[in-house]
């Protein structure tokens, strides 16, 4: 009955609920699309997430990390790698006379640290370098080739992942720890926990351990920012959605305007119904019932339109369109045609309790 | 015994600032097997009087009665009730639903109710108004005729005691009108209905078994033939 009454003034039928399409496919794929980027975001930041990073505290005696204290540092986290690392910059000259100013890290475990893109990082870099593959390319470098640092000589035995923005961005060398003896302590201490909820944990420890009140032996840093960016994205994401929803009340408040023209419409018809015996309530469930099929079919459709957006979406994002398929994102497709249905239904509210009270009298008369 | 019955019924309507009263002070009854005709020049109160009669619309003073009941302070559901199983209507413009058929249009009244299923009394309905041919045709697809004898039908499907019928015959052609005139009186004898027409159409006197007429809301005349 009230899919027949739809059909009768199916262009207008038709244009509702394109706007409810519409609605659906702007909030659901602009959740997905915050679902999406917040994917990307986090496996980008996984591997250096889950680093806690040690540097002498501003009441240290010591210059740098002492020996003793990575010793102890290795008897708190027993199980999580800990890799002692001395820092200095310097400029290469390659044999083009093109240079490249970086930083210079010596490293004994390279391997728990870095990404290589070529080459192979051992475990204990004894006279081999690595080297950010940027710098690389600028300076013509390529495997096997010499780096001169503080007039020793050491051969490039891999290429480094350049890191994704966060990481400095600058060019980085790799050395063994033995090429900065120079120095006494070590600058940092990278203790790689593996996931940021790890890291946060073993800060505290460490923290704890070495540091008091008002004595701040150690510098313990998480990438805390991870958290907040976390925060950041959640908000970009309520802030989409806040915008899909904007459009969805929009085309709710076409479905009230179609609801409520074809009662004013239908007037004298629904008077006939109700003097022939047509309870009020009966009006009122057909009305809703047409409010909620033409919602129903229009966040069908809806999500199905924004299933395609989404796929193209984490094609294009994160590289796995099957993604999409996730909770995280694939929840907007339920709420959108959800937030629908409801819509629907509350905008037919008005106009069916508005037909069904009008006296038959008066709708018959018209 | 009446079936229905107005009891000295005053109307007033607020019209702007002034109070019309549309009925005076009406005393009126109907018998079942009876046909009764209202008439009286327009603005005389005759439709007023059918809405009084019908459960639409209530007095402002005096009494309707029901069966021997006393209708007149039923809240707005149970005059719905008494109209569903109580009374049958037949417009002047037919008021079919477009996108229903035949049967369905006869149907409409029980439709919502689950518990019976009225189609086989809608389908020999159609037959003793001479449309068994025509059940699964809608509305557009029927001549006014056809349309109204699907009218009557659906007046009588939940077996009412009352039928009224305004104008019936407003919208036909004289011939057309006839053969829904004498499908009335058949069906009035058949179904034992109060049939309460209302109408300016002389050819009604020849069937009708009352004539009541009314002048501004005044009953001047009840003529028995």
């Amino acid at each position: 009955m009230a899919w027949r009454n739809l059909g009768r003034n199916r262009t207008r039928t038709v244009l509702a609920a394109l706007g409810i399409v519409i609605g659906v496919i702007s909030i659901a794929s602009l959740g997905m699309a915050g679902a999406a980027l917040q994917q990307q975001a986090t496996s980008d930041l996984g591997s250096i997430g889950g680093d806690v990073t040690v540097a002498s505290g501003a009441d240290s005696a010591s210059d740098g990390v002492t020996r003793a204290q990575v010793e102890t540092l290795r008897d708190i986290v027993s199980d999580a790698e800990v890799v002692p690392q001395k820092s200095n910059s310097t400029t290469l000259t390659a044999r083009n006379g093109e240079e490249a100013r970086m930083s210079v890290t010596g490293v004994t475990n390279a391997a728990a640290l870095y990404n290589l893109t070529n080459g192979d990082a051992p475990n204990r870099l004894a006279s081999g370098a690595l080297i950010s593959n940027g710098t690389a390319e600028t300076l013509d470098l390529e495997l096997g080739d010499p780096v001169e640092y503080d007039g020793q000589i050491y051969r490039i035995s891999g290429f480094l992942e350049e890191s994704g923005g966060f990481g400095g961005g600058g060019g980085q060398l790799v050395l063994p720890i033995s090429a900065l003896s120079e120095q006494d302590g070590y600058d940092t201490v990278t203790v790689v926990a593996g996931n940021s909820d790890a890291a946060t944990a073993l800060a505290d420890v460490i923290d704890s351990q070495f540091n008091e009140e008002d004595d701040e032996e150690l510098r313990v840093s998480t990438f805390g920012s991870l958290d907040s960016l976390e925060t950041f994205l959640n908000t970009l994401n309520y802030a989409l959605l806040a915008i899909g929803a904007i459009s969805l009340v929009v085309a709710s408040v076409a479905i009230l305007n179609v609801m409520l023209m074809s009662t004013v419409e239908r007037r004298g018809e629904i008077g006939v119904l109700r003097a022939v015996g047509i309870r009020r309530g009966e009006v009122l469930r057909m009305i809703l019932t047409e409010a909620a099929l033409m919602g129903a079919v229009g966040g069908l459709i809806g999500a199905l339109g924004s299933l395609l957006v989404g796929l193209v979406m984490f094609q294009l994002l994160t590289g796995d369109a099957m993604a999409v398929f996730n909770w995280s994102s694939s929840q907007y497709l339920l709420f959108g045609f959800a937030f629908a249905v409801v819509a629907s239904v509350l905008s037919g509210v008005y106009p069916a309790w508005k037909a069904a009270n009008d006296r038959p009298v008066d709708a018959l008369r018209s | 015994m009446s079936v229905i019955e107005l009891e000295d019924v005053i109307k007033r309507y607020q019209s702007g600032v002034e109070t019309v009263e549309a009925l005076k002070g009406v005393d009126f009854s109907a018998d079942r097997g009876e046909m009764v005709t209202v008439i009286g020049p327009s603005g005389s109160g005759k439709s007023t009087m059918l809405n009084m009669i019908g459960l639409l619309d209530t007095p402002t003073e005096g009494h309707v009665h029901l069966d021997a009941r006393d209708v007149t302070d039923f809240s707005e559901d149970e005059l719905t009730e008494e109209r569903r199983t109580g009374i049958g209507f037949v417009f002047q413009d037919f008021h079919l639903l477009p996108m229903l058929t035949a049967v369905e249009n006869v149907e409409l009244p029980s439709m919502w109710n689950t518990s019976v299923d009225r189609h086989d009394r809608a389908v020999e309905l159609l037959r003793r108004v001479g449309l068994g041919d025509r059940l699964d045709h809608t509305p557009d697809q029927l001549s006014g005729g056809q349309q109204q004898r699907v009218a009557v039908a659906r007046s009588l499907i939940n077996e009412p005691d009352i039928l009224l019928a305004d104008e019936p015959t407003g919208n036909l052609d004289q011939d057309t009108g006839q053969t829904i005139l004498e499908e009335l009186t058949r069906l009035k004898e058949d179904e034992n209905v109060a049939i309460v027409a209302v109408t300016h159409d002389d050819q009604m006197l020849d069937y009708t078994d009352t004539t009541v007429r009314i002048v501004d809301g005044v009953i001047q005349e009840v003529a028995q033939p």
